[in-house]
């Protein structure tokens, strides 16, 4: 992949090396053409929520000031929060900010919209993180289980769970998980949040029940998804026929090998539904009261609070890219076709 | 057989199985709520004022989680200093807690004083004289004197904020000695101590430490002289507040700590008091839910004082026609409403004002009951009519709409829907064609908060009413001191209302508070009239039985 | 370059080994029932849904008046009961499918015919023009969603244009996406080649070598997707997306229902019930289609 066959005896071939291996690695090449064109995209995610923003009724101002507000009293407050201005000007002064990253403050509250994602975005992440470490630690063993007796009876159980699992909406499941273990059973809280400096058990005992809603359904994506790369292995990698014929029980081939392959491939899908995952985290977030970047997009939207609503699209767009880079150089490293040589561009 | 056909007959017996459990369930748990609904031993009904337990007397201590409905109580977006809360009205259990109040509102409808002694008008009403409670200090040490009573006042008044009260021009605020402010006005003002209730002039934060903040860290951990003090702030999500250890009122706060978390709806707010998340819930309002809520907690009605009424346009077609208003007043049939959606809960009413409220009378004469016929022969004689109707987007609301339109379409009237969020409902306005809105008028003082000069005054722009006639009657019920001479003023302006057929009443619509057993308060499990639209206990007075 | 095998892979439209095994195991005849089975419930459904309230005795799901509010199940004329406002539930759990069912089949119809062409036309042209319209959908793909979809609600109003709209921004860029990777595998096979050696135009090229190779695959995924949209339907109208009240949706009676659940939680059941049959059935279908198609 890298042209390492430089020689580097002499110093400036050495700097040509480090150079040439540089510009010659078709991965970082990669990456670097990817991160440029990154820019316009933000640019371009950016600029149209502000669009969208623009276009609906009602501003920052009439939102704070409510009903009874006379048109002089939200004059005067569109005035001073600068919501007067042309919609350009805004824009071009929220950007030659937020460059310098002065993403600027809330309109309504007057908190700058940096502490407000310094503090909603670490209770989103560990939201989506528990969703992701229940989804995980359970899909590899059940998926190993599964692959170890095709068509078996946990291998059939399995499947059918996961396909029921897949199928129910993630809010529906809030709502009985809710249902079940909070009211009936009172064995967990139905909302709110702890953070975790005050306390951490009851911290975690507040998001069990948000992080399963989110985490069944890809808990069960996973399994099958796991299950089936495993299988393909099993059946058709050259290194596996080796192995069995060597004497090596199945099961270690599974769990040796085989599952270090296939995690490559489920982190690859991880990266990629990042995206998505964050739009179902708002619903969820709404039902539990748990207060992290979704619902605060959600309010934001509601106050028109322009300075807060781009800060929050502009680091999801950052993440969805960055994930979908990842995903993308990850899965080129490690795709067979590309590790054994075969040319696909 | 294949693993393919097999996997789908599982699946689909799963399926049936989570149908049957799912059924079972729902039939389960709506029998197990009917059932223990009918052997709940407290009251049901109206009003349930002395039910078992509401009227021991608290014993100091303990922790008290209050939860409060999002995106209303439950949001202070702008954070709590008076001055800027433009959630204010809705925020009132914060604001108490933590500022206190001039004065409140207690039991019987009475204006109680709390930091401040009395309230006296003179000079026909055009100036008050306020005088405190001496010795007053905040939390942080500081005096609250007149000193810093005129201080904020003035700052409320000057803010772009419709916290404010609306009061005729201010000429001077003064503090002629420590304990006494004095406030004059260009007009006579009868309604100011009322007015006081629902506007910041009620809180007053400590000059000091708004000077020494600034006001951006002030607005978050406000310092005020309540009887709670602020530990942490979430805005819009939890407020956990714990007692001021220098609480002018001795043995009071009973409640060590007090924490305020918003909840997404009432339904969200059962299962959080359910699951023991939560011990208070203030200002539930789904109807269909206070059975459920009756029969695992203490659930008090509070007396309801803005009734919803039917705004209609007389700027703009169809309604400029009074034939027309007419048909919509004949159509309509509250009680009707009352007895399907609400189960009765509610009082129909023919005014402004409601049971709850000040100044309430049930009868205007000249009011339009339903008559279904008359309605018919009047939307012939006019030619039929269709209606663009339209309202604040909420699910009470959403079946109110539907339920009016139904009755209106008996009557040959045609109707369409729509809801709309806070900034749609504007903009409807703001096109002045407009034809009719539901919406709610009045408050427990006309002429205090979301009032009566809101939806008919001639310059309001939410109005729909261009009569300098009415204008007259509404104003001169606020510039009136004596309370039997605004009761005679409003009463005319109902009757005046009703005589031109500006738009039907219907009821208004009650909240309950709720406590888990063993929880008492005055407002909490006694009977207060809502200021605006939910009753705020007096916390400092709440607190655990046993 | 590496978009090609992680987009198809993750759409879970490049076919199973295993799956492949054992329908070549099993025989045409067995693979051929793992797609006969879900497909009788699927159409069980839309028949239910679509054709049943039309000669059936099923009353209009808007038509109730408050006098018949909240009636109980098994009613006399409403054996699944009412809602607040009068209407039967039964009728609002077969409209409200039927409404469900079209959302979801128009957006992934739009996504197919445009997703698939925008997707077949970028990988064609190849090159800067690609990377543009890859870029671009980049751009749609990493907007939010939920912004958009409380923009279109608040802006022009809930209604079930809006809400085909609003889903169609999910649905086309990732058809897009699983088109190009298909056309890009297409591209380079012999005849692929020879036919543009040969001179043929664009437009033949695709209706007649690139669309028969690709739109099994896109249908599949279409099919697969039906499920999510569904269910996105439903997310879209707990923020005041969705079909507007009082027409229903399963979306929107979920929605409306859980405000009340604690006391008639058959609002919320019976069409959470009826929405996870649907798309099981749904899924089952795509797999099946799937598992047949990748053992040819």
């Amino acid at each position: 992949m890298s042209s390492t066959s430089a020689p580097l005896s002499t110093p400036l071939a050495a700097r040509a090396g480090w150079g040439a291996r540089l510009a010659g690695s078709p991965t970082l090449r990669f990456i670097v053409r990817r991160l440029l064109a990154a820019i316009p995209v933000l640019l371009g995610v950016t600029f149209l929520s502000f669009v969208v923003m623009n276009s609906l009724p009602g501003d920052a101002a009439q939102e704070l000031l409510g009903a009874q507000a006379t048109p002089s009293e939200i004059h005067q407050l569109q005035v001073k929060l600068g919501l007067d201005q042309p919609f350009l000007t805004r824009y071009w002064d929220w950007l030659h900010n937020a460059v310098i990253g002065h993403l600027g403050h809330s309109l309504s509250s007057g908190q700058s919209v940096g502490s407000i994602l310094v503090s909603d975005l670490p209770v989103t992440f560990e939201l989506v993180a528990l969703a992701f470490l229940f989804s995980l630690v359970l899909a590899v063993p059940i998926a190993l289980l599964c692959a170890r007796k095709p068509n078996g009876v946990t291998d059939r159980l399995s499947m059918m769970f996961s396909m029921a699992g897949l199928s129910i909406a993630p809010y529906v499941l809030a709502l009985l998980l809710v249902f079940v273990f909070a009211v009936k059973l009172n064995v967990l809280p139905a909302i709110g949040w702890v953070p975790p400096g005050q306390s951490l058990s009851q911290n975690i005992e507040h998001l069990i029940l948000p992080a399963v809603s989110i985490g069944l359904g890809l808990l069960c994506f996973y399994t099958r998804l796991l299950r089936a790369d495993l299988l393909e292995q099993m059946q058709g990698e050259d290194y596996v026929v080796t192995a069995r014929a060597k004497g090596v029980r199945p099961w270690r081939v599974l769990t040796r090998h085989a599952l270090r392959n296939s995690l490559f491939g489920l982190i690859t899908v991880v990266a990629l539904n990042l995206g998505t995952l964050l739009g179902f985290t708002v619903v969820i977030e709404d039902i539990f009261g748990i207060p992290g970047i979704g619902h605060e997009l959600l309010q934001a939207i509601d106050n028109r609070d322009v300075p807060v609503i781009e800060g929050i699209v502009f680091v999801f767009a950052v993440i969805v890219v960055l994930s979908n880079l990842a995903a993308d150089v990850l899965y080129s490293v490690l795709d067979p076709r590309i590790r054994y040589g075969r040319p696909t561009e | 057989m294949s693993d393919a056909i097999r996997l789908s007959r599982l699946a689909a017996i799963a399926a049936c199985l989570f149908l049957i459990a799912a059924v079972v369930s729902a039939c389960g748990s709506s029998k197990s709520s009917s059932t223990s609904a009918s052997s709940a031993s407290s009251s049901s009904g109206t009003t349930s004022s002395s039910s078992s337990g509401a009227t021991g007397t608290p014993k100091p201590g303990g922790s008290l989680t209050v939860l409060e409905l999002g995106g209303y109580a439950g949001a202070w977006p702008t954070g709590l200093d008076p001055a800027t809360n433009v959630n204010g009205a809705a925020d009132q259990d914060q604001m108490n807690s933590i500022f206190g109040q001039l004065f409140q509102l207690a039991e019987g409808s009475k204006l109680v004083p709390d930091l401040a002694n009395s309230a006296t008008p003179s000079a026909g009403g055009k100036t008050w004289t306020i005088a405190l409670h001496p010795g007053l200090k905040f939390s942080d040490g500081t005096p609250l004197d007149a000193a810093a009573v005129v201080s904020n006042w003035k700052r409320d008044l000057a803010s772009p904020c419709t916290c404010k009260p609306i009061l005729p021009p201010v000429k001077s605020i003064t503090a002629p000695n420590p304990t006494t402010v004095q406030i004059s006005m260009a007009a006579p003002d009868g309604a100011f101590q009322n007015q006081l209730l629902v506007a910041n002039l009620n809180w007053i934060a400590s000059p000091t430490a708004l000077k020494k903040m600034g006001e951006q860290a002030f607005k978050l951990m406000p310092v005020g002289a309540g009887p709670f003090m602020v530990v942490s702030d979430t805005l819009s999500n939890t407020l956990v507040l714990k007692k001021n250890p220098s609480y002018w009122q001795s043995g009071r706060p009973y409640l060590d700590n007090l924490t305020f978390k918003a909840t997404a709806d009432d339904e969200a707010a059962l299962e959080a008091l359910q699951s023991g998340g939560a011990q208070a819930y203030d200002g539930m309002a789904t109807p269909s839910l206070v059975s459920t809520y009756k029969s695992h907690f203490t659930t008090t009605e509070q007396p309801a004082t803005s009734p919803y009424d039917i705004q209609l346009n007389t700027a703009a077609p169809p309604f400029n026609n009074i034939k027309a208003r007419q048909a919509i007043y004949y159509a309509t049939d509250g009680a009707l409403i009352d007895q399907k959606l609400f189960g009765n809960q509610f009082q129909v009413v023919q005014g402004f004002t409601a049971p709850g409220g000040l100044f309430y009378y049930p009868n205007v004469p000249g009011y339009l009951t339903y008559d279904l016929n008359k309605a018919k022969s009047l939307v012939k004689e006019i030619g039929g009519l269709n209606v663009n109707f339209f309202t604040l987007g909420s699910p009470v609301n959403q079946n109110f709409m539907v339920a009016l339109q139904q009755l209106w379409k008996q009557a040959g009237i045609n109707t369409s829907i729509h809801l709309y969020s806070l900034a749609g409902l504007i903009q409807q306005f703001d096109t002045k064609t407009w034809q009719a809105a539901l919406q709610t008028a009045g408050a427990w003082d006309p002429a205090a908060g979301v009032g009566l000069g809101f939806r008919f005054l001639s310059q309001s722009p939410f109005s729909g009413v261009h009569d300098p006639k009415l204008d007259a009657l509404i104003l001169g019920g606020q510039g009136v001191v004596d309370p039997s001479g605004r009761d005679k003023v409003y009463q005319q302006a109902a009757q005046y209302i009703a005589k031109n057929a500006y738009g039907p009443f219907l009821f208004p619509l009650a909240s309950w508070n709720v406590a888990q057993h063993g929880v008492v308060g005055p407002g909490l499990t006694t009977v207060i009239p809502s200021v605006v639209v939910n009753t705020p206990p007096l916390w400092q007075s709440v607190g655990y039985t046993k | 370059m590496a978009d090609l095998p992680s987009d198809l892979v993750v759409a879970g439209v490049a076919p199973r080994a295993d799956e492949a095994a054992a329908a070549k195991l099993g025989g045409r005849w067995r693979g051929s029932l793992g797609v006969i089975v879900p497909a009788v419930m699927v159409a069980f459904i839309f028949g239910l849904c679509f054709i049943w309230p039309l000669i059936g005795p099923v009353p209009s799901p808007t038509g109730g008046t408050i006098l018949d509010s909240n009636l109980a199940a098994f009613s006399s004329g409403h054996f699944l009961g009412t809602d607040a406002v009068g209407n039967d539930e039964w009728a609002r759990l077969l409209y409200g499918g039927r409404a469900s069912l079209e959302i979801a089949l128009a957006v992934q119809a739009i996504g197919l015919v445009l997703g698939g062409l925008i997707g077949a036309v970028a990988a064609y042209l190849g090159g800067l023009r690609d990377a543009t319209i890859m870029r671009l959908l980049d751009v749609v793909i990493a907007f939010p969603g939920l912004v958009l979809a409380v923009a279109i609600a608040q802006g022009l109003g809930p209604s079930k244009l809006h809400t085909i709209w609003a889903l169609c921004f999910f649905s086309v860029p990732a058809t897009a996406r699983i088109a190009r990777a298909a056309t890009l595998r297409v591209r380079e096979q012999t005849f692929m080649v020879a036919a543009r050696l040969s001179g043929t135009s664009f437009p033949r090229m695709l209706l007649g070598h690139i669309a028969p190779n690709v739109v099994p695959q896109l249908l599949t995924y279409a099919l697969l997707g039906m499920g999510i949209i569904m269910i996105l339907e439903g997310a879209l109208s707990f923020v005041g997306l969705g079909v507007p009240p009082p027409a229903p949706s399963w979306g929107n009676m979920i929605a409306q229902g859980q405000s009340t659940l604690s006391a008639q939680p058959r609002y919320v059941f019976l069409p959470s019930a009826a929405l996870f049959i649907t798309v099981v059935s749904l899924n089952l279908l795509g797999e099946g289609l799937r598992s047949r198609w990748g053992a040819q």
